[in-house]
């Protein structure tokens, strides 16, 4: 039997085209004018908020979170070479940044926090208490 | 003077890749290339990429990037609001220039790629010492 390689981003990657298509209309495409795109992920007992900033500076990234909202602002700038060199390619936009998204549920922000690793900024939120996925013990008699 | 808003660029999903052996989805990483006396310096936008699991590859006059995301990443997440796709980074550059193969440096730090390809250089001036018979 032959053995099929499973990568497990395929899966993700997959519902995340499915999900793109359905708001957009096609595949790739990110909500018009907004940067950075964002995905918000579900994990449980709290929301993940994911956003690529590539060579940005996070002590030069601001955090909120507020209610049931999540919001993120900054600015992106890069080192200009100190002598003279000709570009032949620029495709990496510097500037500012703002996004503010609303998450579906309630929202424990004290015990928020966020990471910067690789590029990526990453803000977890808790989820408010009540709002949280609960297992409930049957009682027998 | 106040930086202007950054305005939104969709990733640009690469549909074929060729000699693709990897799974998964690619995109086109966004790139500035500069060149200065002595060298080419490419910068190339690939968030989610650690340096561990980056290629550099240089074949002829063909310089290929590669960078993968890492799976764990995403584990346990479930998507409930998408605006960008996820995956690794895959661009093929021709160059215009010999590079010197064993001077290439390349760092990548907060998911930039930075390459540094230093120029060949030219056939040296030798001198030839002309010997009295």
């Amino acid at each position: 039997m032959a053995i099929a390689y499973r990568d497990p981003l395929e899966q993700l990657q997959r519902e995340l085209d499915r999900m793109l298509e359905s708001a957009f209309g096609s595949v790739g495409a990110s909500a018009a004018g907004v940067y950075p795109p964002v995905n918000v992920f579900d994990a449980g007992e709290e929301y993940v908020i994911k956003a690529e900033l590539p060579g940005v500076d996070p002590g030069k990234v601001e955090v909120n979170v507020e209610n049931e909202t999540v919001s993120f602002r900054g600015e992106r700038t890069f080192d200009e070479p100190n002598r003279d060199v000709a570009y032949h390619r620029r495709e990496r936009e510097q500037g500012q940044f703002r996004r503010v998204v609303r998450i579906p549920g309630r929202l424990a922000s004290e015990t928020a926090r966020a990471e910067y690793r690789d590029g990526v900024i990453t803000i977890r939120v808790p989820k408010a208490k009540e709002t949280r996925p609960r297992r409930v013990e049957i009682k027998a008699d | 003077m106040s930086p202007s808003d950054i305005e939104a660029r969709p990733k640009q999903k690469i549909e074929r890749r060729e000699e693709s052996t990897r799974p998964g989805a690619y995109f086109h990483p966004a790139v500035d290339i500069f060149e200065a006396a002595d060298e080419l310096v490419l910068l190339a936008d690939m968030p989610g990429v650690s340096p561990d699991s980056i290629d550099v590859n240089l074949e002829g006059d063909q310089l290929t990037i590669e960078g993968r995301v890492k799976p764990e990443d995403y584990e346990g997440l479930k998507p409930l609001h998408v605006e960008y796709g996820v995956g690794g980074f895959w661009r093929r550059f021709t160059l215009g220039e010999a590079i010197d193969c064993e001077g290439i440096k390349a760092q990548i730090k907060g998911g930039v790629l930075a390459l540094h390809l230093p120029k060949a250089e030219r056939a040296r001036a030798r001198r030839i010492t002309v010997q009295a018979s």
